[in-house]
């Protein structure tokens, strides 16, 4: 199995999640970071520290957002990895909780 | 006293940790039941669960006897590769309604919290336990960590309640070198606890395997620096995933060693069968070494090779002794014999705890002992170094002997005696050799078992201060 990040992260991209990984398994984008679903060890660390709560364990993603499990996957080969969190974005907040952010992410 | 938030590796530690690389696992995890049951796992792992078999998991969902709230559910391809052709190793690995037919166990066996002054931390001898990850590449069902690894609910001492939680660098290091400091004030015993310095610290969980290398060697220099004498890790590993043990690990390993040669390193492995580390015939034997001894399995092999050929580490096995894994005196003379000839000291065999869903895996601990007893006749003496150890609250205890026949003048000691010796007290170490002598019972599977037919007790196992009736009927969360 594997966690994968949700569409919540997209332009938040707060990075807490980075430096709780035991396996650094973080890949980073503009304004988004996804999970290696290979190298993830099913910890449950980055799940509880996420401030918009984005990321799931495979089994508990929400339905609409099954998309998510391949973009991680397809993004996590294209994408440098991040051990520590990276810069923070500057209206991160004043994107949590908007909806339909898929259609933004920057590959 | 003085806390620091942060730490901060000294420039030898520094130097070292720039110095190690990670590397990329192909451990191909399958996690959970849930793609069992929708027949999503690969081609040749389908056959795993039977229809039967997933149809009475699947009838256990969302009830108090659900398989994987207790235990979570995880193998890897490695491991699936030997549990095709091993029962022993199938049991192991492959979740089964028995293990909640009984819920019976408690939720912190050993009262694990009353020893932990720091989160992650059990300091109950002179050495330190310290969770360092709370999964493992794949899950023992008999796991005794499972109120960590399926992140339970425990109780604390002081009345909260939360799962427990990993260790975490700086404090462990602020509490390393506090209570040394207080120990050395103290003349060489703490002012409060009466306890020796902390010399070693086990790192474990879950597997510290898991980790990369760069978090591995984060922990072993920041431990070397505080002093710590020696540092074990606890892992399954070469039985799950023997090629976590590659050449980027040993590179690690290697320059820890160079960088610290005075923190010595000790493995302290699990292998439960010798099925997961020694290859089979089509017949299902064990096939004979040209050069001596039995041939293992390759990937298994290098490892044990590369981990026994450094001789400035040490290996120990442990396991416990589970129904319908090594409850078989000939399979573990087998393993000990082989483990000997591979560098591997064989450290002790456990009888199981009291752990929630324990009823369906340990054996009566006169039936280990026999057992044991059994697969060392015939062992040499350099090879039969385990003895059968359970874990009492006071701390670990040897089951030294199981006797038949009645002691004349002795009232209990009708259908023979089990003694038993404690080797480690908690806090007080001059409790060690003081033994408990109790009369038979056949059914015993804890303590609990001989509450009622204590003959002897200089070593204050059954004593009434020590309350046993916290064997309660877990919750399943």
């Amino acid at each position: 199995m594997t966690y994968v990040v949700g569409e919540n992260c997209i332009n938040c991209k707060y990075g807490d999640c980075v430096e709780v990984c035991p396996v650094d398994c973080f890949y980073e984008g503009e304004n988004f970071i996804v999970i290696n679903p290979d190298e993830c060890i099913d910890c449950d660390l980055c799940r509880p520290v996420c401030p918009a709560n984005a990321i799931f364990s495979e089994d508990n993603l929400p339905e609409e957002q099954e998309a998510f499990i391949d973009l991680n996957e397809e993004l996590a080969q294209e994408w440098p990895n991040i051990t520590t969190s990276p810069a923070s974005l500057a209206d991160a907040k004043n994107w949590d909780r908007v909806g339909d952010k898929l259609k933004l992410l920057i590959r | 006293m003085t806390t620091t938030d942060t730490y901060q590796p000294s420039a030898k530690s520094q130097a070292f940790l720039d110095s190690v690389d990670n590397a990329k696992y192909d451990r191909q995890v399958v996690t959970g039941l849930k793609k069992f049951i929708q027949g999503k796992v690969p081609e040749d792992m389908k056959g795993f669960y039977s229809e039967a078999e997933i149809a009475e998991l699947v009838a256990l969902k969302n009830t108090t006897r659900d398989v994987e709230s207790r235990m979570p559910v995880k193998m890897t391809r490695h491991y699936f590769e030997l549990a095709k052709n091993s029962q022993p190793i199938q049991v192991l690995v492959k979740a089964s309604p028995k293990e909640t037919f009984d819920l019976d166990g408690a939720s912190d066996p050993g009262k694990q919290m009353d020893y932990s002054p720091i989160e992650g931390l059990i300091h109950k001898y002179e050495l330190g336990l310290i969770y360092v990850a709370s999964t493992c590449s794949a899950h023992c069902r008999f796991c005794y960590r499972e109120e960590l690894i399926a992140k339970k609910d425990v109780a604390r001492p002081d009345g909260t309640i939360a799962p427990k939680g990993l260790a975490q660098i700086p404090e462990l290091v602020n509490y390393i070198k506090q209570h040394n400091t207080e120990v050395a004030e103290g003349g060489g015993r703490h002012p409060i606890t009466g306890r020796e310095k902390l010399r070693e610290i086990l790192m474990s969980g879950g597997d510290p395997m898991v980790l990369g290398n760069k978090n591995i060697a984060a922990w072993f220099s920041a431990l070397a620096e505080t002093g710590i004498e020696s540092i074990r890790i606890g892992t399954k590993e070469l039985a799950f995933f023997p090629d976590r043990f590659d050449e980027s690990f040993f590179d690690m390993l290697d320059k820890f060693h160079a960088t610290y040669p005075e923190t010595k390193l000790r493995f302290m492995v699990h292998f439960n069968h010798p099925d997961e580390f020694l290859q089979k015939d089509a017949n299902g034997n064990y096939i004979d070494h040209p050069d001596g001894g039995l041939t293992w399995v390759p990937s298994t092999q290098r490892a044990i090779h590369a981990l026994g050929s450094r001789n400035w580490l040490n290996i120990d096995n442990q396991a416990p002794l589970i129904k319908g894994i090594n409850n078989d005196p000939d399979a573990l003379r087998i393993m000990q014999r082989e483990l000997k000839r591979n560098r591997v000291e064989n450290h002790y065999f456990f009888c199981g705890r009291d752990i929630v869903g324990h009823k369906a895996f340990n054996l009566p601990i006169e039936d280990a002992w026999n057992i044991l007893n059994e697969s060392q006749k015939g062992l040499s003496g350099v090879e039969a170094h385990a003895r059968l150890s359970i874990t009492h609250y006071k701390g670990k205890t040897e089951v030294v002997a199981v006797t038949n026949d009645p002691m004349p003048g002795v009232a209990g000691s009708e259908n023979g005696v089990v003694i038993m010796k404690l080797l480690r007290g908690a806090a007080d170490a001059p409790l060690r050799g003081k033994v408990a002598i109790m009369g038979r019972n056949p059914e015993a599977i804890w303590f609990s078992g001989y509450d009622d037919r204590v003959i002897y007790d200089e070593a204050g196992l059954f004593a009434p201060a020590v309350d046993h009736s916290d064997l309660k009927l877990a919750e399943v969360s």
